[in-house]
């Protein structure tokens, strides 16, 4: 019974671990594959939930949102992060591979289907009344459970993100976690910044 | 071609018994003090070093005869120990370092 419990409690830890770091198995081309269906996945059904990835760590509900936009957005976010991630692969690793960077920071943002689907069942208060009477914001319970939601999943992808970054450069310690909130920091403005200038909402 | 053979019979026959390399008590490098030829019993004592790579621990030592099964080929090992290629390189490349610490 004992010993049962105990082989639980190790595959559940192992469960547990490929949900946080499940690039030990998988990178590369295969994890790009992955990665962009869940991508693809999520620009879709952002159109319908209207709900916009308007930076690499940025979630936004707009009131309009093509299918063009929707995959502006995120092809934005994904260029800014992996060019960003790369650039740091380059100053803190002798040797990696552009395509397993590549591969896996594609699949570090498969959490955020969890955000486009949570928000087409989301009414978003109006913004102007909102700035009128923040107290508004309370009474939409669906608007408060998507902001709640994405915190666990923001960080879940960061959390993705920086085991991406370490797995596909084989650095550890203090240089890829300070690089790391560096290049993150970074990629988030640059994806601002293009966003800013290359979308019309 | 002598040399290679005796080395990959070396590490097999080093992962089959698996030769303690730290002392049980301090955990410190261990050292060989006796050879013996099974064939005219001849024993030689001394104090001698274990070579490089019957130092590293059974896992890397396990590690290291895959690699020389699979030819060097960090893909082919990739797959057959179902994991990613840069983490079995990452995995050679903490083998690497575990030498080239000891080498100094």
């Amino acid at each position: 019974m004992k010993s049962l419990l105990k082989l639980k409690k190790m595959k559940s830890k192992a469960i547990f671990s490929l949900i946080l770091n499940p690039f030990t198995r998988i990178a590369g081309w295969q994890a790009f594959g992955v990665g962009l269906m869940f991508v693809i996945s999520t620009g879709i059904i952002c159109t319908f939930s209207k709900v916009a990835f308007d930076g690499v760590i940025d979630m936004h509900l707009v009131k309009r949102l093509t299918l063009l936009q929707s995959f502006e957005f995120l092809a934005i976010d994904l260029i800014s992060l992996v060019t960003i991630m790369t650039a740091t692969g380059f100053i803190i690793s002798k040797s990696f591979r552009i395509i397993d960077i590549l591969g896996t920071m594609t699949l570090s943002r498969s959490p955020l289907l969890i955000l486009a689907i949570a928000g087409y069942f989301t009414i978003s208060p109006d913004i102007n009344e909102i700035i009128k009477d923040p107290i508004l914001v309370f009474q939409s319970v669906s608007f408060i459970i998507i902001i709640l939601l994405s915190i666990p999943v923001t960080i879940w992808s960061i959390i993705l993100m920086f085991n991406a970054l370490k797995v596909s450069c084989g650095i550890n310690g203090n240089k890829l976690g300070s690089a790391f909130i560096i290049a993150l920091l970074v990629a988030e403005v640059i994806s601002k910044i293009l966003i800013f200038n290359f979308i019309r909402l | 071609m002598h040399y290679s053979n005796s080395f990959i019979t070396f590490v097999k026959y080093n992962i089959n018994i698996m030769l303690p390399t730290n002392c049980p008590s301090c955990h410190s490098q261990l050292k060989v003090k006796c050879l013996k030829c099974e064939n005219c019993e001849t024993e030689v004592s001394g104090l001698f070093d274990m070579p490089v790579l019957a130092r590293l621990s059974f896992e890397d030592q396990q590690f290291i005869q895959h690699f020389v099964i699979n030819s060097g080929s960090l893909k082919e090992m990739s797959s057959e120990l179902k994991l990613s290629y840069p983490t079995v390189r990452n995995m050679l490349n903490e083998i690497i370092t575990k030498i080239k610490k000891d080498e100094k």
